[in-house]
């Protein structure tokens, strides 16, 4: 069975929000409903000082805590190994988000980030919390997976660009965006990404580059500790990880 | 570790570590039928989906890009995977542009002014009209201005041109009509610099083209490679490639005022005192020469073989044979002979044991190139600090070299459709026009004799009456009472002079406009565009539009034909003939009816559906030190010494002239405006820049990857991102040294005031470690005090009203990043 997972090299990534920005316009997010982010960091003292920065995307946990307290059965993960919304189940209580060790998930009816407020300048059709004249075309949108542009009172989250992915050609071992064959298939993040720092493939799948990068130049998972078993990994640069990762611990 | 992030998302991602742990039980796994809709597995390609071949325009990099269009709505654009510069990728601002089309601010139809008082608080109480009406307006004023003798007093200033159909009918306009002033480019506003310092070396006044692919060292000097430095999508393809697959991996060492994402992902990030970077290249090529590590086969040799440079000690110049340089030996006796790294880290605050590191990696590893853009040469001594860095890539022979940097080739376009000889009429061949100086005082003694352009001097000239004022005026992709340093003045200047804007989007400059032309947006042009430098061989794109245009605007070319055609007499009947700008641009396609592209483009037709014609390879190559021309299969053909003046090094020498013939041919001029050596002035010396503004820091105010060219900032996604280096998600901090605040008693996040000669803002600050303790680092965008809903709505003042107004007197660049300031707490 395919299992979609995300690989970033930080080692290549150059922090330039292009991930953020496409998904944003794909997925018709709101300015700081970054379902896609880049955070930054920096320690030190000058001139000695250190800036780093991290995509992160939702995880689309093998063990989802969020699915795990979703009282309505909302939020769930599907064959393939995606976690999805359901908006016509969710009630907006917000369990998830608190689960969630990777604080991606989104409520729409938040103060707008961006004043003044994107959704007064484009205001929302019935089910449409608001309506950009940009939206995705209607035969994508799927409110049961949490694609689209969503109600009001809901929670919403990165879906691994599903309305393509589960598009796809059966079987491929790589959503590769220079193949024109799953270049539409492939994540807007991954798409975009212009110093190839994103893949996107099957995990269950040993032919897919996926698996051969986090085995060749070690692959981590944030946030081992919580036994959310992430899909996404990244890459440091070396052949074996800076930090010894935790996925030979099977307590997890 | 800070968290520099200001949003809860950053605050949730770590106070939930460890409180999830018990959650993590059987996780609800849900079938999802993935149904037969296979048949349509083109997923957004499908169906009613059309995808349209454009052109990004929000910087000058000149992205293909694909428009997808589904039932007459815009939702994606993508890089077009045909595209050589886009290879199906974007940056961040790419997917943006959608924003741009459908941005709810914009101009919605001709517009005129009927409040005749301008200024910042004045609203202009704008009335729309029709397109007759608003071009037979401005071609009366200038029919009106012609008959008088006066055309010279209508200047059309532009920024961003993109080719042939639009910026390229500018010059003829102004030939026709009869006007010096038709167009002033914002070049001097960009980078010009670069451009001089390269004419002044090895004779091309353009960018550099480079071949980073094939570099295996990288030493910037400013220019933001992964922030800013076009073509950034390009750029950051580069950076995957040679840091993270080529092997070897490229090594990069970046020089900056602030840690920046370049800097932080280089191997070395040096933070460099603001206006010193020819310092340090003089200190590296110093380490070059005594440490002999130059190229002999491009530079030469002593005749003996044996290295005579040895710090503090002259050399016998006629001891040194030069090859493909010129005057290396003079130089290191009257300069480079006492300029060590020790000298150095006395100038530049950079260690000795830095400066020596670089120099070496530098100097040993081959192909290397030294780049500079802006902030380098946005100095007084800009044209010293710009020779001195473009002088490495000739010591380590990369000049037109593999892995090197070579100029850029232009398209095989088609002839015009009209000959405009056949329309000069005897006032354009003779008219008092001709005896006028341009405004900017361009070319002119008294002003900037070697400039390309001085638009930053427009306002400022008008408002003296020095030269002369202007009548009317018009605008093309520039807002330079909003960019210009010292914007202030631009104010008062546009009081009294009728205004034409023609940008889709309300700004400042159009806030003072008593006509408003409103462009059409560009995914709904037709439009050419040559590229941009890229890797030398030739590139023309077209955008072609992904939609109807959505309100009465029209493109900019065409309201310039429209206008040429209302023009009495011969002008009139030359824009006639023209047509319009569909007729120009499938001319200028019929050039590719005998020289197709590599993608097969020989025709409109075929442009129009590849989006872009391009013909590799680049024509010449230096190889260890001799030049070939391709022969059609191979760099195989020998070039003469006369080839490579005529092509390559188009100086009086026909070598790369450290010694300036361009420079010594101006000595008089030069020596007098500035001061300057007659002995020195055409080698690239160290000279103390001088910083106006009266105040103990220094401000640089550099572009952030949203940035670009500032076509974002009505963009509520581009502000939410702004500058998240330092946590700016909807507005901009200026960065300060935590030192430098707790001596001013100011914390982070408080308000300042910053302070110069030219004027004062208000902004909210950051305190962050990674700024040079003497540097204020605000990056340009906001302070927008008109324009889109969202643009005006972001807190803190706009650095150029801070920016003293002083430019490098021989290459014309405003000096952006000079001024200093005074900061407290507001
Ligand atoms: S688009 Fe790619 S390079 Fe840019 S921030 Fe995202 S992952 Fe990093
Ligand atoms: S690099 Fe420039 S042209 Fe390319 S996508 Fe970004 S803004 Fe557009």
């Amino acid at each position: 069975m395919t299992k979609w997972g995300m690989v970033i090299d930080l080692e290549k990534c150059t922090g330039c929000q292009a991930c953020t920005t496409a998904c944003a316009m794909e997925n018709n997010r709101l300015p700081g409903e970054n379902w896609q982010d880049v955070l930054f960091y920096h320690e030190g003292t000058y001139p000695n000082v250190n800036l780093s920065w991290l995509p992160r995307p939702c995880m689309h946990c093998e063990n989802p805590s969020c699915v795990a307290v979703c009282p309505t059965k909302a939020t769930w993960k599907t064959e393939d190994g995606v976690v999805l919304v359901d908006w016509n189940k969710c009630i907006g209580c917000k369990y998830c988000m608190i689960a969630c060790p990777y604080g991606v998930r989104f409520y729409m009816d938040e103060k707008a980030t961006i004043e003044p407020d994107t959704r007064a300048a484009f205001p929302g059709d019935g089910t449409r919390s608001w309506n950009p004249p940009y939206r995705m075309p209607d035969a994508m949108e799927d409110p049961s997976k949490g694609i689209g542009i969503q109600p009001h009172g809901v929670v919403s989250k990165c879906t691994f660009c599903y309305h393509k992915i589960s598009k796809a050609p059966k079987g491929v071992a790589d959503l590769d965006e220079a193949n024109p064959a799953t270049r539409e298939h492939t994540p807007a993040c991954v798409r975009t990404c212009a110093p190839k720092a994103r893949y996107f493939g099957d995990l269950d799948n040993p032919e897919s580059r996926v698996s051969q990068l986090i085995a060749d130049k070690g692959g981590v998972r944030l946030k081992e500790e919580t036994g959310n078993k992430p899909q996404v990994y990244y890459l440091s640069g070396g052949g074996a990880p800076v930090v010894p990762g935790q996925r030979s611990n099977k307590k997890a | 570790m800070d968290d520099q992030n200001l949003s809860t998302t950053r605050r949730r991602f770590l106070q939930t570590t460890g409180a999830t742990g018990a959650l993590a039980a059987t996780a609800t796994t849900v079938g999802l039928p993935l149904g037969d809709d296979t048949a349509q597995a083109q997923g957004a390609a499908s169906g009613a989906t059309k995808i349209t071949k454009s052109i990004c325009h929000q910087c000058p990099a000149r992205c293909g890009i694909d428009v997808y269009t589904t039932n007459g709505r815009v939702h994606a654009i993508y890089g077009s995977p045909n595209h050589p510069i886009a290879n199906g990728k974007l940056c961040p601002k790419g997917p943006l542009g959608i924003y741009v089309l459908y941005d709810p601010d914009r101009w919605k139809s001709p517009m005129k002014r009927t409040n005749p008082k301008k200024g910042r608080n004045e609203d202009p109480k704008f009335v729309p009209i029709s397109w007759d009406e608003a071009l037979q307006t401005v071609a009366d004023r200038l029919n009106t201005l012609r008959d008088k003798g006066e055309s010279h007093r209508f200047s059309l200033c532009f920024g961003r041109g993109w080719g042939a159909s639009c910026a390229g009918l500018l010059g003829t306009f102004g030939d026709l009509y009869g006007s010096p002033n038709v167009p002033i480019g914002h070049s001097s506003m960009c980078s010009d610099g670069s451009i001089l310092s390269k004419q002044c070396t090895d004779g091309n006044a353009s960018y550099s083209a480079y071949d980073y692919r094939n570099c295996n060292y990288l030493l910037m000097f400013g220019a933001s490679f992964l922030e800013a430095f076009r073509p950034y999508n390009n750029n950051m393809q580069v950076w995957g490639y040679i840091r993270g697959e080529k092997t070897p991996k490229t090594r990069v060492t970046a020089v900056d005022v602030h840690l920046n994402t370049t800097l932080a992902a280089a191997d070395r990030g040096l933070l460099i005192k603001p206006g010193t970077d020819g310092a340090l290249a003089l200190a590296i090529a110093h380490v070059i020469l005594t440490e002999g590590l130059w190229e002999r086969s491009f530079v030469g040799d002593f005749k003996d073989g044996v290295n005579r440079f040895k710090a503090g000690q002259t050399v016998d110049p006629a001891s040194f044979e030069e090859k493909w340089v010129k005057g290396l030996a003079e130089w290191w006796n009257i300069e480079l002979k006492d300029r060590t790294p020790k000298w150095a880290e006395g100038i530049t605050s950079i260690r000795e044991h830095n400066i020596l590191a670089t120099a070496r990696e530098f100097g040993s590893t081959r192909p290397a190139i030294a780049l500079f853009e802006r902030g380098a040469h946005a100095h007084s001594n800009g044209i010293m600090n710009g020779m001195a860095i473009h002088t490495l890539n000739a010591l380590v022979g990369s000049l037109y070299a593999k892995g090197g940097l070579m100029y850029q080739m232009g398209p095989s376009y088609g002839a015009m459709p009209v000959d405009e000889k056949a329309y000069m009429d005897d006032y354009a061949q003779n008219g008092a026009w001709k005896k006028q100086p341009r405004i900017d005082l361009k070319g002119h003694v008294d002003g900037y004799l070697l400039a390309k352009n001085m638009l930053q001097e427009v306002g400022p000239n008008h408002l003296k009456g020095k030269p002369y004022k202007l009548d009317t005026v018009m605008f093309y992709l520039t807002n330079p009472i909003f960019t210009a340093p010292n914007g202030q003045q631009w104010e008062e200047a546009l009081k009294d002079v009728f205004v034409i804007d023609t940008s889709p989007f309300p700004s400042e400059t159009g806030h003072f406009a008593d006509l408003i032309l409103p462009d059409h947006t560009y995914l709904e042009r037709l439009q050419d565009a040559p590229t941009y430098p890229f890797q030398g061989w030739p590139m023309a794109q077209l955008r072609v539009p992904a939609i109807k245009p959505l309100y009465d605007t029209k493109y900019f070319g065409d309201t310039l034909i429209e206008i040429g055609k209302r023009i009495k007499g011969k002008t009139g009947e030359y824009y006639k003939a023209l047509g319009n700008t569909e007729n120009v641009i499938r001319h200028l396609a019929k050039g590719f009816e005998k020289d197709p592209g590599d993608n097969g483009v020989n025709s409109f037709e075929s442009w129009v559906e590849q989006g872009v014609w391009y013909k590799k390879p680049y024509l010449w190559q230096q190889i260890g030190g001799d030049f070939f021309e391709w022969d059609g299969k191979a760099y195989a053909k020998p070039m003469s010494a006369d080839d490579v003046k005529a092509k390559l090094f188009k100086t009086p020498s026909g070598k790369f002239e450290i010694r300036s013939g361009y420079l010594e041919k101006n000595i008089d001029w030069v020596a007098e405006k500035t001061g300057r050596d007659k002995a020195r002035l055409m080698f690239p010396v160290w000279e103390e820049p001088k910083h106006p503004g009266g105040g103990d820091l220094y401000l640089v105010s550099p572009k952030t990857a949203m940035h670009a060219e500032g076509r974002g900032a009505n963009i509520p996604m581009a502000i939410a991102h702004q500058q998240p280096v330092v946590g700016g998600r909807k507005q901009v901090f200026v960065e300060i040294n935590p030192v430098t605040a707790k001596a001013r008693g100011i914390s982070d996040g408080d308000v300042v005031k910053i302070k110069s000669a030219a004027g004062q803002i208000e902004v909210r600050c950051r305190l962050y470690e990674g700024t040079r303790p003497d540097t204020l680092v605000l990056p340009m965008e906001y302070g927008h005090w008109a324009g889109g809903r969202w643009s005006k709505n972001v807190f803190g003042g706009h650095c150029g009203h801070a920016t003293v107004n002083q430019s490098d007197r021989v290459t014309g660049q405003c000096n952006y990043y000079t001024t200093k300031v005074t900061v407290e707490r507001a």
